[in-house]
C-alpha cells in the first residue's frame, strides 16, 4: 500500500536561496514521525514548503499515492493533510468555538459540526468552560491545545506539527503529548519537528535527522536513539 | 441654519453619524484584510449616487420600489467594481509583496480614473434627485423628511447584518479569521483568495450605498466621495481601526461635531463649507493624543 504521504527530493527555500536540499519522507498510515536535528538544518522550511508557505522549489509530493505537488494550501488541508504552524497558530480575535468552527470550514457535513465540537471538548475537556472566551486570552499550552484541537475538526489523515512543544512549561509538554497520543489513537498520523532529540525519539515511532537541509539519517526511532554516532555527531546528546 | 432648533440637530447628526458609520464598517473591512487605506472608496460611494441617479431616472415605478432598486442596484454596481479593482489591480499588487506606499498611491491613482469615468459619463457638474418624495412633516420636536430618515434605517440594517454575517455565518467567521491570522486561515483550508474578493465586493457596495444616501438627500457632485472622505477616515481613527462599536461611537461623535459646528460656524458668519475642517481637527487631535482610538473603552470586541 502506498504511503499516506510522501515527498520525494524536495528542494525548498526562501526568495531562490535553497534551504532544503533534496528530502525524502514518507509517513505511514497512523505512525509518528518526528523530523529532527539542530537549528537551521530546514526541518521547519521543509514542512512550510508543502504548503507553499516556503517556497517549494523542485521535487515531488504524494497523498495516499495521488500526485498533490503544487497542490495550493487550502486544497491541501481539505484533502486531509493538517498543518499547525509552531507560532500565531490560533484565530486571536475568534472564540475557542469558533476557532473550532474554521478548522472544519471545508466539511460539507456541516450539520455534524456542533456535534463533534462537544466530541473535541470531550477530549480538550481544559478548553470547554471557555468556549465562548476569545483565544487571545489562552496561555501558552492552552493555544497549543487549541491549535491541535482546530486541527482535528478537519478530520485529517496525516497532521503535521511545527514544533508543538517549544517553549512550553514541563507541565503543558506532558499535557500536548497526552493529547497527540490521543489524536494518533483516533488514526490520524503525526508528522512533528522537534528541538529536544531525546523527547522527540521516545515518543515517535520513525525520525528523519535533518543537518544542513540534508536528510543524513533515517529509521526507527528506538535504534536512532541508541545509535552512538547519530547521538555524537547530530544529536548533541554524547555519551 | 442658525435658527436651527436642536432636537433637529440632533437628528442631522444622527443622520450623517449614520452615512459616515456606513461608509467607515466597510472603509475598516478591506483595511483589515488588505492593511491599506482605499482612497478609491471615495469613488465607490460617488459611483453608488449616480448608479441610483441613473436608475431612478430609468425607472417609472412606484417611489418606494424605485428607491429599493436604486439601493441594490448602488450595491451591485459599486460592489462589483470594488471587486474587479481587487482581482485586477490590488491583489496582483498585494501578492507582489508592495508596500503600504504603492497601495495607497495605487486606490488614489483608481480613485481619479473613476472619477473623471464620471465626468466624462454625467457631465455638468452638480446633479440632483428628482424623487417624488412626500412633503417634510412634523413629528414632535422632529421636523421628518423621508431621504433624512432613510440612511439611519439602512445603516442600522446594515449594521445589525453584518455584524450578523460576521459572527453567524461561515463567510463571515471565515473574513475575520483571514483578517486575524491569513496563513492560519490557509492552514484551515480557508480560500483566502475567495474571502478577499467577497470583502472588497462588501465593502465596495457598503460605499455605494452610502454614497447613494448622500446623493439623495441633497444635490451631489463627482467630488462627493472625496469630500467625505476625510471625515470617513475620522471615524475609523477615532474609533479605533477594526472595532465595530468604537466605529459606531465614532460615526455619531463626528456626526455631532459636524452638524453643531456648523451651527457655530453660521454664528462666527463663516460658510457651512468648513464643516470637513472639524472634522480634521478631529482626527488630528486624536492621532495626538490617543492614536488607538475608542478601542480600549469597548475592549473585548
Amino acid at each position: 500500500m502506498a504511503p499516506i504521504f510522501a515527498s520525494v527530493d524536495v528542494r525548498a527555500g526562501y526568495s531562490d536561496i535553497v534551504i532544503v536540499d533534496g528530502v525524502s519522507l514518507e509517513v505511514e498510515a497512523g505512525e509518528i514521525v518526528a523530523i529532527v536535528g539542530p537549528n537551521g538544518s530546514g526541518k521547519s522550511t521543509l514542512l512550510k514548503s508543502f504548503f507553499g508557505f516556503a517556497q517549494f522549489l523542485s521535487g515531488k509530493m504524494f497523498y495516499k499515492g495521488e500526485d498533490i505537488t503544487g497542490r495550493p494550501a487550502d486544497k491541501m488541508i481539505s484533502s486531509g493533510i493538517g498543518y499547525i504552524p509552531q507560532t500565531n497558530n490560533v484565530f486571536a480575535n475568534l472564540t475557542i468555538t469558533e476557532n473550532l468552527q474554521m478548522g472544519a470550514y471545508t466539511r460539507s457535513d456541516r450539520s455534524q459540526i456542533a456535534t463533534e465540537i462537544e466530541g473535541i471538548f470531550e477530549i480538550f475537556h481544559e478548553l470547554k468552560h471557555r468556549a465562548k472566551s476569545f483565544a487571545g486570552t489562552l496561555s501558552g499550552g492552552e493555544r497549543q491545545m487549541l491549535a491541535i484541537a482546530r486541527a482535528m475538526m478537519g478530520k485529517p489523515s496525516v497532521l503535521m506539527l511545527d514544533e508543538p512543544l517549544a517553549s512550553l512549561s514541563p507541565k503543558s509538554v506532558e499535557g500536548i503529548l497526552d493529547k497527540l497520543t490521543l489524536v494518533r489513537q483516533s488514526g490520524t498520523a503525526l508528522v512533528m519537528i522537534e528541538q529536544n532529540v531525546k523527547r522527540a525519539l521516545s515518543f515517535a515511532n520513525r525520525a528523519y535527522i535533518l543537518v544542513e537541509g540534508k536528510c543524513i539519517m533515517q529509521g526507527p526511532a528506538g535504534e536512532l536513539l541508541n545509535d552512538e554516532q547519530a547521538k555524537k555527531r547530530y544529536l548533541g546528546l554524547g555519551t | 441654519m442658525a435658527n436651527t432648533p436642536w432636537a433637529q440637530i440632533l437628528l442631522f447628526s444622527i443622520q450623517t453619524g449614520s452615512v459616515y458609520l456606513l461608509s467607515a464598517v466597510a472603509l475598516t473591512l478591506t483595511y483589515g484584510l488588505s492593511k491599506f487605506p482605499n482612497f478609491a472608496h471615495a469613488e465607490f460611494m460617488t459611483l453608488g449616487a449616480y448608479t441610483g441617479f441613473f436608475i431612478a431616472n430609468l425607472l417609472h415605478l412606484p417611489l418606494p420600489l424605485t428607491v429599493l432598486v436604486c439601493i441594490l442596484c448602488a450595491f451591485l454596481v459599486s460592489g462589483s467594481l470594488g471587486l474587479m479593482s481587487y482581482k485586477i489591480i490590488f491583489g496582483p499588487l498585494l501578492r507582489r509583496g508592495s508596500s503600504l506606499i504603492h497601495l495607497m498611491i495605487g486606490s488614489m491613482a483608481l480613485g481619479f480614473i473613476i472619477r473623471y469615468v464620471i465626468i466624462e459619463i454625467w457631465p455638468g457638474g452638480t446633479q440632483s434627485f428628482t424623487l417624488p418624495w412626500p412633503e417634510a412633516s412634523n413629528i414632535g420636536p422632529f421636523r421628518i423628511y423621508i431621504p433624512w430618515i432613510l440612511p439611519i434605517a439602512a445603516a442600522l440594517v446594515a449594521g445589525v447584518s453584518m455584524q450578523l454575517l460576521l459572527t453567524r455565518t461561515n463567510i463571515g467567521r471565515a473574513i475575520r479569521a483571514t483578517a486575524s491570522n491569513p496563513q492560519l486561515a490557509m492552514a484551515s483550508g480557508i480560500n483566502t483568495g475567495r474571502v478577499l474578493l467577497t470583502t472588497w465586493f462588501l465593502s465596495a457596495g457598503l460605499a455605494g450605498m452610502a454614497g447613494l444616501f448622500i446623493g439623495m438627500k441633497a444635490s451631489f457632485s463627482p467630488t462627493m466621495g472625496w469630500n467625505i472622505l476625510l471625515s470617513v477616515f475620522a471615524v475609523t481613527v477615532l474609533g479605533g481601526i477594526g472595532s465595530f462599536y468604537g466605529a459606531i461611537a465614532a460615526a455619531f461623535i463626528i456626526g455631532l461635531a459636524e452638524n453643531v459646528g456648523v451651527v457655530i460656524l453660521a454664528q462666527f458668519g463663516l460658510a457651512s463649507d468648513y464643516r470637513t475642517a472639524i472634522s480634521f481637527v478631529i482626527l488630528i487631535v486624536v492621532l495626538l493624543i490617543k492614536p488607538e482610538g475608542l478601542t480600549r473603552l469597548f475592549k473585548g470586541n
